[in-house]
């Protein structure tokens, strides 16, 4: 469908005979610009019902990020409504939002819901001044809108949305609304507080874990401890004894087949685990260890990759430079670990199924849902509740598909929860890597070339042929080279390729998807060619970045010198180039890293670190941090996804890790799988370029800058190059 | 299967369960008090924090068969209104992010101001060391716990 005004705009009348505003927004901005920019996919539903209730239905899933709170501030600016009136209705699959994407990914929730709320919130507004004009008879440029009422001034008349509502909605869509004049924003730009936090806070706030539904038993489900392997036989005796059991049904429409037990309640159902007897076939994989992986992968930066970027004659200049230096980083696999673990609710009825999720693709759960069902997807409901944490986990629906399969099985609504060592050794996982740099340098130690290859694993959810694999823009459209493909840096020669191997762990994206290895990568090996140049790390930069023009990637376009500010920004605010504080026991330093989000955020991190001169124990103190995401619409919002993100990419930097053996997860806890706790937390510092570029979506910017501005900082305090996540002390004193 | 009387939130409920179920799986799928979350069942994470006898504990590593003539408070109880300074600092420092882990630090932390007026960040730390929270919330947590503290002994 083509872009037209009449297919962005269409009114219709609720049953209340309230007014109801349905918008649609280019599925460009839905999907952070990876779908065709000419289909339109619409999005949510504004309605004002004649008791003056503003309605706003979320389309995005509500993990953390803050959109229950940045979408209402979006419309209360263009509607003209005080925000405490709008209520906000989570969107379900199902006849209302028949054809509407319901997704939450790719940092997308703001960039893709802007414009279009504001012109919806406009639209609705100048149709609210056109009815309350014409029951006046007065010119509407005469009325103006102001807190949920238009005014008309020069008769002190007053009518309220509501009292307007049927009547807006038989006004004619306006052409063009006229948008807000950006200095006229009282809710856009100004910090607000989460409007969950009192529910939370209460422990009102329902999770899908909380959902319960009439006749809902409980289950869990022992899964193949080896990847690939299945269910050879069980014997569902001893677990069938224990009182409130009510069933044991194998299951094998999930990522890893298995045996549920179904009870009254949730831990009745895990002592029937405890004792149900399984017997499975391992399969093929009962032999993959993460470290003989590792150690092909390091062989494998021998290959010839898969071409991602190739400008000038990179391996050629190399071989004719003055110098080179070459390193070689590794990330391992990670877990995505949300502190509510995976849990669904299925109600598998004759004709139809209703499913509760904490999901961050309910679309797809509802298709997958219908075919395993054999019916249409109108068939299937699927409720989105509150997220525990999603992070890219809840991407994915195979904890649907076994539900479904065990609520059919068993006749009733059923609710599976995934315990904590489920959820960290089974699921996907983000892939490892191993990254090979070389620099080249001419004889006035100016780097001349760059080449980047790394050695990784596809992600599970994306498909690929033959004829992918050869089309480089393939590789950026489905997000593997992030970070290498779109490196910022100037160089006359540049190469970065991409060599993918197999391996039986099932891949999906993590937070930040595939830059955090890339950039770990990227920005720690900018430093040691600094290093190797005797030049400051931030100078060295800047350099890299001058003249500070636009770099056009394919469709993307990378300012370097937004880049090149938020740098200056990051140094001047953490005194970049003032002594540290000296103490006996302990060495400091600072390191600095940045990255470009998607040809959307600029980000630029220094962090401040101590070692332990004895211990080797690693301190992360301080992390100033300095960003370009555009127009922010909730700078309280924006500090804490950067101290989220950083939070998070620090706990890879110094813990965390997945390791497998003998085909199966090691990990299966925060005991052993580690995350940064407040003892661990640094302060951080969040400043803002002031940008007039449209929003930019920052949920995961501020995680790839992290480790890399770490390990330079780590050494620059002890001279030891940490070239492998995590890094930890018994790593550094080896070192 | 036995039957207990389990004081929660001021109020006696009778429950019929088996001695080793959890205090965390009683409250939340046979009274359905389900503000105190499951985030690892073996003490880790600390996400089903709640109070016995005004202590703060670890509900997931409470047998029912421990529970007799002990008082429990869970987040529904701990004020009549969401007005504890805890949960007012909480939301007035705009702490949550996703929330799953919230209420167990605010259980965490009433505890600890009740028998610590002004924690010293030391303090906190030490007392909310084990609590995960994989958001990453902790630099709100710290000025939210002073702010409670200060409002506590105002």
């Amino acid at each position: 469908m083509t872009v037209t005004r009449r297919s962005f705009l269409k009114t219709g009348t609720l049953a209340t005979s309230g007014f109801v505003l349905s918008f649609q927004l280019p599925a460009l901005a839905t999907e952070g610009k990876t779908a065709q920019a000419a289909v339109f996919s619409p999005n949510a539903y504004i309605a004002i019902t004649p008791e003056n209730v503003i309605r706003l239905w979320v389309t995005r899933s509500e993990m953390g990020q803050g959109v229950r709170t940045t979408l209402p501030m979006m419309l209360a600016d263009e509607l003209d409504v005080d925000w405490t009136q709008i209520q906000l209705v989570q969107a379900t699959t199902g006849p209302q939002f028949k054809g509407i994407r319901l997704r939450t990914s790719g940092s997308g929730s703001t960039v893709g819901t802007y414009m279009n709320l504001r012109k919806a919130g406009a639209t609705a507004r100048e149709m609210l001044i056109a009815a309350a004009a014409a029951s006046w008879h007065v010119e509407p440029s005469a009325c103006q809108a102001k807190s949920g009422s238009v005014i008309h001034e020069a008769t002190k008349r007053r009518l309220t949305y509501g009292q307007l509502a049927a009547a807006a909605a038989r006004q004619p869509v306006p052409k063009s609304p006229t948008l807000k004049n950006p200095k006229d924003f009282l809710y856009i730009g100004k910090p607000r507080s989460k409007t969950d936090s009192a529910a939370i806070v209460q422990g009102r706030a329902m999770y899908g874990i909380d959902t319960a539904v009439p006749g809902m038993m409980y289950a869990v489900m022992e899964r193949c401890p080896v990847l690939g392997g299945t269910v050879q036989s069980f014997d569902p005796k001893a677990a069938l004894a224990v009182p409130g059991v009510q069933a044991v049904v194998p299951i094998s429409s999930g990522l890893s087949p298995g045996v549920a037990v179904v009870a009254v309640n949730t831990w009745t159902a895990m002592k029937g685990r405890e004792v149900l007897k399984v017997v499975w076939d391992p399969g093929p994989h009962q032999n993959f260890n993460s470290e003989d992986f590792f150690a092909e992968m390091r062989t494998a930066v021998a290959q010839d990759g898969y071409m991602v970027r190739d400008e000038g004659n990179a391996p050629n200049a190399i071989v004719s430079s003055a110098s080179k230096i070459e390193a070689t980083y590794e990330f391992p696999y990670q877990a995505h670990a949300p502190l509510e673990p995976m849990n669904c609710i299925s109600d598998v009825r004759k004709d139809s199924c209703e499913i509760w999720v904490p999901s961050q693709c309910p679309n797809e759960a509802q298709k997958e849902a219908a075919q395993m069902l054999g019916l249409a997807p109108e068939a299937v409901t699927v409720h989105v509740t509150m997220l525990g944490g999603g992070f890219g986990r809840r991407l994915f629906s195979d904890y649907v598909h076994e539900t479904v399969e065990l609520s059919r099985s068993v006749g009733k609504p059923v609710q599976l929860l995934w315990t904590r060592s489920d959820d960290m050794r089974f699921g996907y996982f983000q892939p490892p890597s191993v990254e090979r740099l070389v620099a080249g340098f001419d004889g006035n130690r100016k780097p001349v070339a760059w080449v980047q290859k790394s050695v990784g694993c596809d992600l599970s959810m994306i498909p690929w042929s033959d004829a992918d694999k050869k089309n480089a823009r393939r590789y950026h459209e489905n997000e593997l080279p992030w970070g290498s493909f779109d490196n910022p840096y100037n160089f006359a020669h540049l190469k970065a390729d991409y060599v993918p191997m197999d391996a039986p762990v099932p891949t999906g994206p993590w937070r930040a998807v595939m830059y955090p290895a890339r950039v770990f990568a990227r920005e720690s090996f900018v430093d040691e060619m600094a290093g190797a140049m005797g030049e400051n790390p931030v100078a060295l930069r800047l350099k890299l970045l001058a003249p500070g023009d636009v770099l056009k990637l394919g469709e993307q376009s990378i300012d370097r010198g937004r880049l090149i500010k938020v740098l200056q920004v990051a140094a001047e605010k953490s005194n970049w180039n003032a002594p540290m504080t000296k103490s006996a026991d302990r060495l400091w330093g600072r390191g600095i890293a940045c990255n470009v989000y998607d040809a959307d955020c600029y980000i630029a991190q220094v962090a401040e670190v101590s070692v332990g001169k004895a211990s080797h124990d690693i301190k992360v103190h301080r992390i100033v941090c300095a960003v370009d995401c555009g127009l922010v619409i909730n700078p309280r919002g924006l500090d804490g996804q950067a101290e989220s993100g950083i939070t998070w990419g620090l706990s890879a930097t110094l813990h965390g890790g997945i390791d497998f053996k003998n085909g199966g997860a090691v990990q299966s806890s925060y005991t052993d799988f580690r995350v940064i706790g407040i003892d661990e937390a640094p302060a951080i510092e969040t400043h803002i370029v002031a940008s007039d570029h449209p929003p930019g979506g920052f949920g995961e910017t501020a995680v790839p800058p992290v480790a890399p501005a770490v390990a330079n900082a780590i050494f620059a305090a002890t001279g030891k190059r940490m070239r492998q996540l995590p890094i930890t002390p018994a790593k550094l004193q080896q070192a | 299967m036995p039957n207990y009387v389990l004081l929660v939130n001021g109020a006696e409920r009778r429950i019929e369960a088996d001695p080793d179920m959890p205090l965390l799986w009683a409250l939340r799928d046979l009274l359905r008090l389900t503000g105190t979350k499951y985030g690892c069942g073996i003490g880790g994470c600390g996400a089903c924090t709640l109070h016995e006898n005004g202590v703060a504990v670890r509900s997931c590593q409470i047998p029912l068969s421990a529970t007799h003539g002990k008082g429990y408070v869970t987040i529904e109880g701990l004020s009549a209104s969401g007005n504890h300074a805890c949960q007012l600092a909480w939301v007035e420092e705009d702490v949550a992010q996703c929330g799953y882990c919230q209420a167990g630090m605010i259980m965490e932390t009433a505890a600890l101001l009740a028998r610590k007026a002004n924690p010293t960040d030391q303090e906190i730390e030490s007392s909310l060391e084990g609590h995960v929270c994989r958001c990453g919330t902790f630099q709100r947590v710290r000025p939210a716990v002073h702010r409670a503290a200060k409002q506590e002994s105002a």
